[in-house]
């Protein structure tokens, strides 16, 4: 298994997601409903809407999973907070970064995962939208676009949030 | 660089809406306006042209009577509601069931798409791309 490497902008990423005061939160219905429609859009059983912390991944919403937080080295988000790109794995049996990983050879048996970062203004990813299946398979254009906007939503959600809490 | 397609998008729920007007926005596919309402609707298309329009129709009456409400694309297609191309628009309509009354409705309005439900983002978009060019004459008409 590989871990990510941790972004240059590390330090200055955690105040950025420790300013949103979101950590540990209960859940909220306007994140739900997102991680919902996305779950019934792509027929996937488990999505996610994650957040890097130091040392974990923890879930602000999520459909098809009972956990809460996971750690950071195991997190297939660590590895997509690395860029703005959407990260799609359609095989992760075959991807030598996530073959030996504890989250495909045992539960949740991860073997497709896409992940889009949630990526403010300033540049830092906080953590991802995830989709997660059981078993391979790939996202063409409109499914990408469409993961995109789903992800751009939540980002518009944190960032009214927090702006809402400046005011 | 060719003006992108304007489209109206009328339906109720506001996440799938924002969710297929984004998307369509960020891939090119064409400007979606979007209305909540039937109301709504008819005011946009009466403010500006449209090369097409996706509607959401639901079921009215109870009993015997139950039956879609098509008044928004009756007004498009036989009506003097002031909406320039309404009665040669593409339309494409989302219903929760193909009735065979509602597909002999449809057929007397020339409406050749209707999407069921679930609704999905994705085949909203895909009618909204075939707007832009001659339908396959083998592509179903359900979605």
């Amino acid at each position: 298994m590989q871990v990510a490497p941790i972004p240059d902008n590390e330090a200055e990423r955690l105040a950025a997601l420790y300013e949103l005061l979101i950590l540990d939160t209960p859940p909220e219905e306007r994140y739900d409903k997102i991680v919902r429609f996305a779950a019934a859009e792509f027929d996937v059983p488990i999505v996610l809407f994650t957040l890097l912390d130091a040392n974990r991944q923890w879930f602000k919403a999520s459909v098809g999973t009972e956990v809460c937080e996971t750690d950071r080295d195991a997190s297939f988000c660590s590895h997509v907070i690395l860029s703005d790109a959407i990260m799609v794995v359609p095989d992760a049996l075959q991807d030598p970064r996530f073959a030996d990983n504890p989250l495909v050879t045992g539960e949740p048996h991860i073997r497709f995962y896409a992940g889009a970062p949630l990526t403010l203004r300033s540049g830092v990813r906080l953590g991802t939208l995830c989709l997660i299946d059981r078993q391979p398979r790939t996202l063409d254009a409109l499914d990408l676009g469409i993961l995109g906007t789903l992800r751009d939503l939540v980002v518009m959600e944190l960032t009214h949030a927090s702006e809402a809490a400046d005011a | 660089m060719p003006k992108p397609m304007q489209i109206l998008l009328v339906e109720p729920e506001a996440l799938l809406r924002r969710t297929v007007a984004m998307t369509a926005r960020s891939l090119n596919l064409g400007q979606v306006h979007e209305a909540a309402s039937n109301d709504t609707a008819l005011g946009m298309l009466r403010s500006r042209p449209y090369q097409g329009a996706v509607i959401s129709v639901e079921c009215v009456g109870s009993g015997n009577q139950r039956h879609y409400d098509l008044s928004l694309v009756d007004q498009l297609r036989f009506g003097d509601a002031g909406v320039s191309d309404g009665r040669t628009m593409p339309i494409a309509i989302m219903a929760h069931q193909a009735t065979p009354q509602l597909l002999d409705a449809l057929r007397e309005r020339k409406i050749t798409r209707v999407i069921l439900k679930p609704f999905r983002a994705k085949v909203l978009l895909e009618a909204i791309a075939a707007f832009a060019g001659p339908a396959s004459p083998a592509a179903s008409p359900f979605a």
